[in-house]
């Protein structure tokens, strides 16, 4: 285990959720789970974090917003769907303006289903996704060592 | 003797030439070899008197009725000069001034000076030697500079006559009149070159003969000739009183006879006190500040000889002189101590509210000129030493500066500090030098700076309390404008053009020179100090004036080189391989380059930046009219003290005035020494910081109910960052914050080896200005903000620092962190007001709420993270680090206050520290952030109150 694995930083967008999945996300990193633990930190700065959270569904308006914030982090860097509506737009798919699930915008890797997502599900996410970073980072490691 | 007649010569040809010349080609070769004879004969004339001690020069006596019909006529000239022009102008006060000038050098010559044989007499000695060398090294590179100054300064004014034969005459013709008061012996000469670089200021000013130019011109014409006046009637009244008017031999007799007979003394009562107001009149000095703020009119090169190098230092060079009598006459002492403390603090306050960059120069001009005269109003040979660096420093750096805004003005059409914005890649070579100067008028390791540091040092030595505040508030502010200025030029924005190829060769040469010696006298401050400071203090006073050991010295002209080959190596940033990112503006970035970003509303916004003047505090409304009625009262309560004094009870106005003098002691500045506390603290250090930094958030999730993460949590943090891509918004960031990091190491390094602990406090600081800049370096809004939090906290918790470093001294004899162990009680029992003072700045400094202003380590889920916003991976990584150590070092300096020779005491200090530290942590979980506002006032009136009376204290126990 690498030291990738024991500070995973989070930061969290709301695409455009119900606010159901949001109020779990936060409701994960509030004091009751503790995530700390863990070293998760829920940091506001897209160049800080690791894990990226998202809630909600894509749309029009919100794709690029979701891509800066992406394009922001620096790598190695995960994503997590949380909820239903982040994996495939949820009940909401058919709407005319939902372009559909987070993978519209930016590649995801972790689909975390729910409605709305338990905090449970959502630190079992985050463990998953660390296992991604991890790949991610050795990786980069190697593409390292070999430039 | 030859030497000295072709240093007031040759100028004076070369002005006479230059009226003549009309041609462009032909003036810049006249220019260029005038401007190099006076420099190699003012080097000639350096080597052939170096460490000579006191020197005379008597000119033959047959010369002597020649040479007093001389002085009498240029007199008279300057005198009707002035008349002519109030005429012209229909001024009355000038008028007057003029005219009453004439008539008392007629008198005086009629009635008095007429039996006495002329005595042209010449005197040098090692502070005429330094003079000298800045006449002729730095005010000869202004005036080549001013040759491709001016020749854009008329293409910019086409609407002008073509007057620069005029201008370029006056140069010289200053520079001649300057050699003259720096060497002559005979007050008379002194007079009338003081009067005519008067003159020669007055028409510079006046050179665009615009309305407004005009009337400043007359405003600096009127201060002057009151100063001008002021000298005249000490003449006069040592002519009356039948004392000799040789200023040497005013200086020893009356230093002898104040000693020897107080009573008797009562005749040089009034002319120190005379003397002194006319150098502060020449220096700027509020009430008088205001000349010297209008002058900034004058075309640059003007600005950066007359009133910043060179002319305002004759002003300066004369209460140097005077200062061993300030030591014997209280009162002149206090008025000129008083007055320039208070021109420093308040200008420099002032400063801050001022976005035109000569105003900014003018006032920081006006607040050294404060410092350096209330140096020599204390008068110990430690002050002057600190008095006479400042003004080295002062000349080069300030000149550098005057210079470099001169050109940015040609360049980018303003002089606008908010026009600056980029300048490290619109003129990178440019903004470098600019950065230099800065940076050497204000932190360490630079001259200032350490200037400044000896000047605290003198004044802590002496008991000076009023004088310890007003320096403490004055640098603080002083951190301030500096800092936003130096963040305005280092932002990175764009790929900008380039427009500074088009800068004259003439003036690249004089730039280069004075980066040159503004670099140079910094690294080489120790040799300085040995041949020529030194020299004089000896000969002067019998004593060294050296409160800065050799080793720290050493240390800084290291530091010092290191940080100019960071600056100048960073060059050219296209070469850096570095891979970079656009910076986060918190909405769509459309164009990283230019800032442009689409935000919630929609539509295209440029995220632009601008400082903080904070006018409603420190604005030129609401100081300037305290400041000047202030001051205006202490010169004439001053001036009328030793009128009095000169008529009844001399005894009570002569004698020591010093309230006490406690000389300096020195243990632990060793460099072998320092080098082995900087490996232990680069050790313990960050262990230590690292694993406070994991109890803290321990602790915190405690309070909160919850387990929290592992101890070594910071640890890991840190381990990850590092293995984060190595990417960063610009390719100088990473490389600013690494000096940020050493910087604090080595700092906690003579902390932990016992060393200086003022040396500590300023490397801490110059830390805390590389990780602003790097911030401001980002060019973007968050980290903008976040810099200029923490720049704004830097000046509310500086004052308690100083406070804290004075009541140390004043307790334990020295500035070193080793004394506390040679003491029989900890010194808490003397400093519990510091103590308090430090704890609450100990918040601000820690970052922690309620004063977490610049960003936060404890509100993660903030959405932006001040300062570091835009860090992130290694850089990231050593911005904790370097977190990791301050916390270990300011929890070193919480428990310096209960050591004292016991070694078990040690025990009582880490208990204290720890408790200082859950103290911490308790107030960051309790109280929410405050305004900055709030911030700034409550640490400066806890700084205000508790450093006032602990000092007060301490100083007041020592008398008794």
């Amino acid at each position: 285990m690498s030291n990738v694995s024991k500070s995973p930083w989070v930061i969290h967008y709301d695409g455009s959720s119900c606010n159901g999945c949001d109020i779990e996300v936060l409701a994960a990193l509030s004091p009751l789970y503790d995530a700390e633990r863990f070293g998760v930190v829920n940091t506001g700065n897209p160049k800080h974090a690791d894990i990226l959270l998202v809630t909600g569904a894509v749309n029009a308006q919100n794709t690029e917003v979701l891509r800066e914030i992406y394009d922001q982090m620096i790598e190695p860097k995960v994503v997590v769907a949380c909820g239903i509506c982040a994996c495939s737009g949820g009940i909401f798919r058919d709407c005319y303006n939902v372009i559909g699930g987070v993978d519209q915008a930016i590649p995801v890797d972790v689909y975390a289903p729910g409605c709305a997502i338990r905090p449970e599900t959502i630190i079992d996410a985050v463990v998953e996704g660390i296992g991604v970073l991890e790949e991610k980072r050795a990786k980069l490691a190697e593409a390292r060592k070999g430039a | 003797m030859e030497l000295i007649v072709s240093l007031i010569m040759v100028p004076c040809v070369a002005a006479l030439l230059m009226l003549v010349v009309r041609v462009d080609k032909a003036r810049d070769v006249l220019c260029v070899a005038s401007a190099a004879v006076i420099a190699l004969l003012s080097i000639a004339f350096a080597v052939q008197n170096l460490g000579a001690g006191s020197l005379y020069f008597d000119l033959p006596m047959e010369y002597s009725h020649f040479l007093a019909v001389v002085n009498i006529v240029i007199d008279i000239t300057v005198g009707l000069y002035i008349v002519c022009y109030s005429v012209k102008y229909r001024r009355v006060l000038p008028l007057v001034l003029a005219i009453g000038q004439i008539l008392t050098t007629l008198w005086f010559e009629y009635n008095i000076q007429r039996e006495v044989q002329f005595e042209s007499q010449m005197h040098v000695d090692s502070l005429g030697i330094i003079m000298v060398l800045i006449l002729g090294i730095v005010g000869t590179g202004i005036c080549v500079y001013a040759l491709g100054y001016m020749k854009d300064f008329q293409a910019h004014h086409p609407e002008q006559k073509d007057r620069r034969p005029w201008f370029f005459a006056l140069m010289f013709a200053f520079l001649s009149a300057m050699y003259n008061v720096v060497l002559s012996d005979n007050l008379c000469w002194i007079y009338t070159a003081w009067e005519v670089t008067t003159l020669c200021s007055f028409l510079l000013i006046g050179f665009t003969k615009t309305e407004e130019a005009i009337n400043n011109a007359f405003r600096q014409i009127v201060m002057n000739m009151l100063g001008g006046l002021a000298f005249q009637a000490a003449i006069l009244w040592l002519g009356l009183q039948g004392e000799s008017r040789l200023f040497s031999e005013f200086l020893k007799t009356a230093a002898n006879v104040a000693v020897a007979d107080p009573a008797a003394a009562g005749v040089f009562v009034l002319p120190v006190a005379l003397l002194a107001f006319a150098g502060m009149t020449k220096a700027a000095q509020m009430p008088f500040h205001t000349w010297l703020l209008g002058a900034m009119v004058a075309p640059t090169p003007t600005s950066a000889l007359l009133h910043s190098s060179t002319m305002v230092k004759a002003g300066c060079f004369l209460l140097i002189k005077l200062s061993p009598l300030f030591l014997v006459f209280p009162v002149a002492s206090a008025m000129v101590v008083l007055i320039g403390g208070l021109t420093f603090c308040l200008a420099s306050f002032m400063a801050i509210s001022q976005s035109n960059a000569k105003r900014v120069l003018a006032y920081s001009t006006i607040a050294n000129l404060g410092l350096i005269v209330a140096c020599a109003g204390v008068g110990t040979p430690e002050a002057v030493w600190a008095a006479i660096f400042l003004v080295i420093f002062h000349a080069v750096a300030k000149s550098l500066l005057f210079l470099c805004v001169g050109t940015a003005e040609h360049h980018i059409g303003s002089r606008d500090i908010e026009d600056m914005d980029g300048l490290f890649e619109r003129m990178p070579r440019l903004a470098r030098f600019m950065m230099l100067g800065i940076m050497a008028m204000f932190v360490a390791p630079f001259g200032m700076l350490v200037s400044k540091w000896a000047t605290l040092a003198s004044f802590a030595s002496s008991g000076e309390v009023l004088l310890l505040v007003l320096l403490a508030f004055g640098s603080a502010a002083t951190f301030m404008f500096w800092g936003k200025w130096f963040g305005k030029l280092a932002g990175i924005a764009a790929h900008e053009q380039n427009v500074e190829l088009s800068v004259h060769k003439s003036e690249w040469f004089a730039l280069a020179l004075m980066a040159v010696l503004t670099a140079g006298a910094c690294i080489c401050m120790p040799t300085l100090s040995n041949l020529f400071v030194q020299p004089y203090l000896v000969v002067t006073y019998g004593a060294l004036g050296a409160n800065i050991s050799v080793d720290n010295m050493y240390i800084m002209s290291i530091i010092a080189l290191a940080v100019v080959v960071m600056l100048f190596g960073t060059l050219d940033m296209s070469k850096s391989k570095k891979k970079t990112v656009p910076v986060y503006m918190a909405g769509i970035t459309v164009d990283s380059d230019e800032r442009l970003f689409r935000g919630s509303l929609g539509g295209e916004v440029k995220a632009t930046s601008r400082n903080w003047y904070m006018n409603e505090l420190f604005g030129e409304k609401v100081l300037d009219k305290p400041a000047t009625i202030v001051t205006a009262v202490i010169m004439v309560v001053g001036l009328v003290a030793s009128l009095a004094g000169s008529q009844v009870g001399a005894e009570n106005f002569v004698g020591t005035s010093l309230a006490m003098y406690m000389p300096l002691a020195t243990m632990n500045e060793g460099l072998l020494q320092t080098l082995l506390g900087i490996v232990l603290f680069a050790i313990a250090g960050p262990v230590v910081g690292c694993l406070l930094a994991g109890l803290d958030r321990k602790i915190t999730a405690r309070m909160q109910g919850r387990v929290g993460p592992p101890l070594l949590q910071p640890y890991y943090d840190v381990r990850k960052l590092i293995e984060k891509d190595d990417v960063s918004v610009n390719t100088v960031e990473g490389t600013y914050i690494t000096f940020a990091l050493v910087l604090t190491v080595i700092g906690g390094g003579v902390f932990v080896a016992g060393g200086n602990f003022l040396m500590c406090v300023f490397l801490i600081t110059l830390s805390a200005l590389f990780f602003i800049v790097a911030a401001y370096s980002s060019r973007s809004p968050y980290s903008e903000v976040g810099a200029d939090r923490e720049t704004l906290q830097v000046m509310a918790y500086e004052p308690t620092v100083l406070f804290v470093a004075v009541c140390m001294f004043l307790a334990l004899g020295t500035f070193d962190v080793a004394g506390v162990a040679n003491i029989g009680l900890p010194m808490i029992v003397v400093c519990i007001p510091a103590f308090l003072a430090l704890m609450f700045v100990l918040t601000i400094k820690l970052r922690k709420s309620p004063f977490d202003l610049s960003y936060s380590h404890h509100a993660h889920q903030e959405l932006v993270k001040g300062v570091t916003t835009e860090m992130s991976g290694r850089t990231l990584a050593k911005v904790e680090v370097m977190h990791w150590c301050e916390t270990t070092l300011f929890l070193g300096w919480v428990a310096m206050f209960f050591i004292w020779d016991n070694p078990v005491s040690i025990v009582l200090a880490v208990a204290v520290a720890a408790l200082a530290f859950f103290l911490e942590i308790f107030i960051d979980n309790n109280f929410a952030r405050v305004k900055w506002q709030k911030c700034l006032k409550w640490a400066w009136i806890v700084a205000l109150v508790c450093g006032l009376a602990n000092t007060a204290w301490l100083v007041f126990a020592l008398i008794a």
